[in-house]
């Protein structure tokens, strides 16, 4: 539905975007990560028609956008990284002009503003001055503003700063129902990884202007890692046990720790089933057994020699 | 179009600073600067009211008489003599003193009283009076030896003002020069006709508190000043509305617009109606309470109103010119310094040349010009030729000199606009 072809951004001699190709299929959830200073709101401004590209082409549909952006604005919504609203104004107010510059009047409007006021939870208080919002509170505005027009595709940059956890789980919730059961299609920027992985169905990583992995999770993730790690805690040491569980071929290597035993397997090896069959045969008590796989904090570790947040 | 006023109106009417500039700044300056200069005219004396102490020491009627045996030794027919001493005895300076200083135009303002030289100074040193004016000895016979035949040194009125009260006192000084320079200006007129006839009697309307722009209607300091300070706080809502615009950019709203898909012109449109509405409402809210509380204009004079919001209505379109071109400036170089040095300066700058604090009258004639075509300037000409004249004929001339300027504004502004919306 959405592509980008080798965008490219040149802020007076300093490149900020190089050669960004991505796309989004209609009714995905992608997103899109990097550290401070990559070029995700560089590039999100040059997708939605914000920021002329210095080369690279921007499609809706296969259309390109650059030259006739109107297309792709009246199915666009944005959440910008910084809280672009009325300060003066309240909340309410802020939604209902924004409404109204995308032509909702009378009773639409204002079916659209109780609903967008109810999506990021903020019916209660939706008289009072933005100014005088948390910052949190100022962010579920910032949302709401974007979805006032019902749009197709929505892009979030880093929507979910500042807010507490709860109220992030409640918008998170709210895109992904959104996306899941309306086919809202989601570019979604973020610091924070467990909300990617919650909400993406694929991840595009930036570093220095440059994307430098993309795929589903499970591909990122492989990137990193061939092998996965599982933890067995038992009530005390069995040694006949352990000697079997070093038999099994499929398992690389089995390690006596403290509490019990850790192995490591070939990823997607399907090997649990005769662990716990050895178990039943030896009469061990199994107290809990934790499976752990790489992160995309893991693999963006790798990838970039940099922790997401610093 | 009407979503982008509305909103505009709704954070001005939230913005107390610049609600205090555009309304409570100009509303002061009308009170402050009417009263000062008219109190003399209009009765408004509590603000200068003021004691003063006359000491005579000339005996006028003595002085008639030595004046007339002072004709007879000139040697002027007897059938002259008759003439210019009724003439003396009319504009006598002692008498037209007394008037002037028991006027009703400044009564209430100066309590003249008589006092001997010894009461006087005590009055004067416990501030009781703010001057001592004293008529010498022989001051009706100098006085009109000088008036008249034009011989001797002339008279001589002492004045000694306290420093205790030095505007009032200044005022009352500035009484004094009136009166002696409409004294010499009608003996200069007399002599000019042969000291014949009848000797123009002392123009009161001269003292203080007029204006005097041209003869036709005189104008009152309120009325002068309100008009004076409506059309230069018109001008700040220009700088208001383009400071709206920067904060926009800056707080990204702008984006926000942009992605709505309106073209960005219909921004800038929606900027110089705003900026237009805005105008014509402070001069609404201006003209009514200058008319209510100082009775700078009758509001309830059908003929009047009609004209004057006619050029308030040219001048809020060329303050909407004035808003577009700030904001195309200030979008351009995404830079609010235009808007800080216009409010900061140019607007001062263009006041004083388009007269809304002095008329112009009597600067150099290419400062007269260059202040009439300014926007404040130009509607302030069109204001007074109006309450002047009632004349809409008169008026084509400076309302098409605003036009021009509303023009080239609204030019430069579609030229300087980023039509993308980016730097
Ligand atoms: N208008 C601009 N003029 C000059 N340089 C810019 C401009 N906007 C962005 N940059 C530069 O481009 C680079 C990328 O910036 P961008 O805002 O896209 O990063 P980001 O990935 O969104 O970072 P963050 O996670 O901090 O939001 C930065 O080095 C930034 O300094
Ligand atoms: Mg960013």
């Amino acid at each position: 539905m959405l592509e980008t072809e080798e965008l490219k951004k040149v802020f007076k001699g300093k490149t900020a975007v190089e050669g960004a190709s991505l796309y989004i299929d209609k009714g995905e959830s992608v997103g899109l990560l990097g550290p401070n200073g990559a070029g995700k709101s560089t590039t999100i401004s040059m997708i939605s028609t914000l920021l002329k590209p210095t080369s690279g082409d921007v499609r809706l549909n296969g259309k390109s956008v650059i030259k006739n952006p109107s297309d792709m604005r009246r199915v666009l919504g944005v959440v910008p990284q910084e809280i672009a609203l009325y300060a003066e104004l309240s909340a309410y107010e802020n939604l209902k002009f924004f409404g109204r510059i995308y032509g909702l009047t009378g009773k639409a409007l204002e079916t659209a503003i109780q609903h967008s006021l109810e999506l990021v939870g903020l019916v209660e208080r939706q008289k009072e001055i933005v100014k005088t919002y948390s910052g949190g509170m100022k962010r579920r505005v910032n949302i709401a503003a974007a979805m006032m027009h019902e749009p197709e595709v929505i892009i979030m940059d880093e929507p979910t700063v500042g807010i507490d956890p709860q109220s992030r789980s409640h918008i998170l919730e709210m895109v992904r129902k959104l996306n899941k059961e309306k086919g809202l299609t989601v570019l979604y920027t973020s610091h924070y990884m467990e909300e990617v992985e919650r909400l993406c169905d694929r991840v595009y990583i930036m570093d220095h202007g440059k994307i430098i992995a993309s795929g589903t999770k499970d591909e990122l993730k492989s990137i990193l890692s061939s092998e996965e790690t599982v933890w067995i805690e038992l009530d005390r040491p069995y040694p006949a046990f352990f000697k079997e569980l070093q038999s099994i071929e499929s398992i690389k290597q089995a390690i006596e720790t403290e509490k019990g035993i850790k192995l490591i397997l070939p990823k997607g090896s399907r090997v649990l089933g005769k662990v716990f069959q050895a178990s039943e045969r030896h009469h061990v008590q199994i107290i809990n057994v934790n499976v752990q796989t790489p992160s995309l904090e893991d693999v963006f570790l790798h990838l970039t020699g940099r922790k997401l947040r610093d | 179009m009407f979503a982008f006023m509305k909103k505009d109106m709704l954070i001005l009417i939230r913005d107390r600073t610049e609600l205090a500039v555009l309304l409570a700044m100009p509303f002061i300056l009308i009170a402050i600067l009417g009263f000062a200069l008219s109190g003399l005219l209009s009765g408004n004396s509590e603000v200068l009211s003021m004691d003063v102490a006359i000491v005579q020491e000339d005996d006028e009627q003595q002085g008639l008489d030595r004046f007339a045996e002072e004709l007879g030794s000139a040697g002027i027919p007897a059938e002259a003599q008759a003439g210019i001493m009724a003439a003396a005895e009319e504009s006598s300076p002692s008498s037209i003193l007394q008037g002037i200083l028991t006027d009703d135009s400044l009564s209430g303002l100066v309590t003249a009283q008589e006092m001997d030289t010894a009461s006087a100074t005590k009055a004067l040193e416990e501030e009781e009076v703010v001057a001592i004016l004293t008529i010498p000895e022989n001051f009706t016979f100098k006085a009109l030896q000088k008036m008249m035949l034009d011989a001797g040194d002339g008279a001589e009125l002492q004045l000694m003002i306290s420093d205790h009260a030095a505007t009032q006192s200044e005022v009352f000084h500035d009484i004094l020069d009136e009166f002696v320079w409409s004294l010499n200006f009608e003996s200069a007129i007399a002599r000019a006709a042969n000291g014949e006839g009848d000797l123009p009697v002392a123009e009161q309307t001269q003292f203080g508190g007029v204006e005097s722009v041209s003869a036709v209607q005189p104008i009152s300091s309120f009325q002068y000043y309100t008009i004076g300070m409506a059309v230069m706080f018109a001008l700040f809502v220009g700088a208001t509305i383009s400071g709206m615009a920067y904060v926009e950019k800056q707080q990204f709203v702008f984006n926000r617009i942009l992605l709505s898909d309106h073209h960005p012109l219909v921004y800038l449109g929606s900027k110089a109606i705003s900026a237009a509405i805005i105008t014509f409402l402070q001069f609404c809210i201006l003209f009514f309470l200058s008319s209510l509380i100082f009775g700078a204009f009758d509001l309830t004079e059908g003929a009047f109103w009609p004209g004057m919001l006619l050029i308030a209505f040219s001048l809020s379109i060329c303050v909407g010119a004035v808003a577009a071109f700030l904001t195309a400036l200030t979008m351009r170089f995404d830079n609010d310094t235009i808007t800080t040095v216009f409010s900061g300066g140019v607007v001062t700058i263009f006041a004083f040349l388009g007269g809304s604090f002095t008329p112009t009258e009597g600067l150099p004639v290419f400062i007269q010009k260059l202040g009439s075509w300014t926007p404040n300037g130009a509607a302030l000409n069109a204001f007074l030729l109006w309450v002047q004249n009632l004349e809409l004929g008169l008026l084509w001339e400076p309302l098409g000199r605003l036009l021009l300027i509303t023009i080239l504004l609204l030019a430069l502004g579609l030229l300087l606009f980023p039509r993308k919306g980016e730097a």
